[in-house]
């Protein structure tokens, strides 16, 4: 009985001391992790946030972040704007310090608004959409391209390089998707070409033949899917069934292994846009190892960008030497991080400088990046 | 626009039609009979896919791959696998809620229906899979001509699936003795286990015949759109509902009028208007055909349901 009491006590005083603690001044720092990681685009959200939680590790390992711990607080938007608008009023809730998030465009520009509001830094490894960066919030930044460079980068290759005149747009009709859609249009007829076709789809809709019957009446030289490879791995396959063997172009959005799955490893004709690969980079090579150490799968393709994301924001608090957004923008505005994926600067918007988007095609059951044409 | 673009456009509408079809026929048949909607059935499409690609993978493991026997063997295992689940669902969610406030049963069906969904999406895959296209290959690349349009072998298979299921379905409920306990148990289960009926067994048929009929429509999908996905069936499932209530609900002929009139919309929408003003236009046509004949288009068989 006594033995217990003393337990007791004991416990009740580490409780009460680890009280005090928390009252004095919070032993971590929370970073928000928000994206996709249910639905059809969860699994190409998930290795986005396993790359944040990567670099996560690699701090606290160092020591932390300006003395304290890293504690990421990993929440699922489902690819769906409402969700992510709840999902970032939890995180403004717990008290995260910043964001690395949201995934697709439409949850980041709808969740945007209330981390700016709260003033939070939000930096999304993922998110194309032109939008997100115009809205004229201080606060958030993005460490990809936009889509207005994109667009212009496919409709460019299916022109300038392919010496196409006529092609069909099929678009998922999100935010990213249909966005997307417009800027190769736009771009495409600018060049003096002529798209034939120009429609949108549910994002959940596997049945593209009758789209494709009209393709077919349409005489489209290349046909261009702006949306996700969940939706695009099986246009692709259906395009071949029904006998068209027209280029099909798709966007970073079918940048993952599981759409050279679908379509089949030696599929001919299929190309996508994306960054410049990374696999062969000196500086990609200790994430790749770690990545595979921790999570045991491939990487998709976007966890580099969720670790990068997470490095270029710690070193900026860090610098800054508090979490206050206002400061941590200035020093992500203010100097060039090294990535792997080299040096990056960001503008005024918070748009990278320089964003460098190229076309990659499937060769030898992966995507690769596509040798120039000689 | 060409004849040939139309041809080839009403045909996608039908083979899109049929497919909803054999999805709606179960909706239909669980609602004629217990007159509660099934929110699982969609699941249950979806669980069929999954049960039959591995069922597929398992043959080709043990006697190699011959493509027709495999894939027969595997809808078949398909069928019982679904008709198990829904056999489950009839048990475990659905039995003891008959007496139930008519949301109870709705209620625990969309329960279900998620609860199936994260399930698989937990512990079978997070991303698509890719219907093993070996054995759908010659389905799909082998056509029929019909005037300048190509029809393939899949398409053929899909409505002619359609049409004997309906015909059999048909057949069972308004010429068998089975027929008669299911129309008996829609009317009135306390008369009908009175005279003799065994209710519950007659229930829980109505259940693994509408299952097994799920499996069946999710095997022909997966072919049809080489992918198979754990939130399949939620598009699926709802524009087979939509099917049965524009067709007449707990209507077995409804339902595959209803599915086929959804699909050509579908398809004609796509070619008029492009497709992303499918969804305004098919239940557009839902509601115009409801504001004139509210209960579907052949009525829902309120005398004798299903």
């Amino acid at each position: 009985m006594r033995k217990l009491s003393l337990l007791l006590s004991l416990a009740v005083a580490t409780m009460l001391t680890g009280c005090q603690k928390a009252q004095e001044a919070p032993a971590t720092i929370k970073i928000g992790l928000a994206g996709a990681q249910t639905g059809s685009d969860g699994q190409i959200g998930l290795s986005m946030i396993n790359g944040s939680l990567v670099a996560i590790d690699e701090w606290n390992a160092k020591g932390g972040l300006l003395g304290k711990q890293i504690e990421p607080m990993i929440l699922d938007d489902g690819a769906q704007p409402q969700q992510a608008v709840t999902v970032a009023q939890s995180l403004i809730g717990s008290g995260v310090a910043a964001v690395i998030g949201h995934f697709n465009s439409g949850c980041t520009i709808p969740a945007s608004r209330l981390y700016n509001d709260a003033k939070i830094v939000e930096i999304s490894p993922g998110s194309t959409n032109p939008l997100y960066t115009e809205q004229g919030f201080p606060y958030a930044f993005r460490i990809c391209g936009r889509d207005d460079q994109q667009g212009v980068v496919i409709a460019s290759f299916l022109h300038d390089q392919l010496k196409l005149n006529k092609i069909a747009i099929l678009d998922d009709k999100t935010t990213y998707g249909e966005g997307l859609a417009k800027v190769v249009k736009k771009a495409f007829e600018d060049k003096g070409g002529t798209v034939v076709m120009f429609q949108g789809i549910d994002k959940n809709d596997r049945d593209f033949r009758a789209n494709l019957s009209i393709v077919q009446g349409s005489g489209a030289e290349a046909f261009v899917w702006g949306g996700m490879y969940a939706a695009g791995g099986p246009l692709c396959v259906q395009l071949r069934q029904a006998g068209l063997n027209i280029p099909f172009v798709s966007d970073d959005g079918c940048q993952d292994q599981a759409f050279v799955d679908t379509v089949g490893g030696t599929a001919q004709n299929v190309f996508v846009s994306f960054g410049k690969d990374y696999h062969n980079l000196p500086a990609a090579q200790p994430f790749l190892a770690a990545y595979q150490k921790k999570f045991n799968q491939p990487e998709g393709a976007y966890s580099v960008y969720g670790y990068d994301a997470a490095n270029v924001l710690f070193t900026a608090i860090q610098t800054a030497g508090t979490t206050d957004a206002e400061k941590v923008s200035a020093v992500m505005k203010g100097q060039p991080f090294d990535t792997i994926l080299g040096k990056i600067e960001f503008d005024a918007k918070g748009d990278l400088k320089q964003a460098g988007y190229v076309i990659w095609t499937v060769k030898d059951g992966k995507l690769q990046e596509l040798a120039p044409t000689p | 626009m060409t004849a040939q673009t139309l041809i080839e456009i009403l045909i996608n509408g039908i083979s899109r039609g049929a497919m909803y079809a054999l999805v709606a026929l179960g909706y239909t048949m669980v609602y004629g009979v217990l007159g509660m909607i099934n929110f699982a059935h969609g699941e249950i499409f979806m669980i069929g896919m999954f049960a039959c690609v591995y069922a597929l993978g398992v043959f080709s493991l043990m006697w190699g791959d011959h493509a027709m026997v495999n894939l027969t063997l595997a809808m078949v295992v398909a069928m019982v696998f679904s008709a198990a689940y829904g056999y489950a669902n009839e048990r475990i969610a659905y039995r003891r809620l008959r007496k139930a406030h008519v949301l109870a049963p709705l209620t625990s069906a969309i329960g279900i229906s998620t609860f199936l969904q994260y399930f698989i999406f937990l512990t079978v895959s997070k991303d698509s899979v890719n219907f093993p296209r070996y054995y759908s290959d010659w389905l799909t690349n082998n056509h029929l001509r019909l005037g300048p349009a190509d029809v393939t072998y899949l398409q053929v298979t899909i409505l002619g699936l359609t049409l004997v299921i309906m015909g059999g379905l048909y057949y069972l409920i308004n010429h068998t003795r089975m027929g008669i306990a299911l129309r008996a148990t829609a009317q009135d289960q306390l008369m009908a286990s009175l005279v003799g009926i065994p209710v519950n067994r007659t229930i829980a048929f109505t259940f693994i015949l509408g299952s097994a009929l799920a499996a069946i429509a999710g095997v022909m999908f997966s072919m049809y759109s080489n992918v198979l996905v754990f939130d399949a069936g939620y598009r699926v499932g709802l524009k087979a509902f939509t099917a049965a209530i524009l067709g007449g609900i707990g209507n077995i002929p409804g339902a595959v009028l209803g599915a086929m009139i959804l699909g050509l919309t579908e398809a004609l929408t796509t070619l008029q208007f492009g497709s992303e003003w499918n969804d305004v236009t098919t239940f557009g046509v839902l509601m115009l055909v409801l504001l004139l004949r509210p209960r579907g288009l052949l009525g829902e068989r309120v005398a004798d349901k299903v």
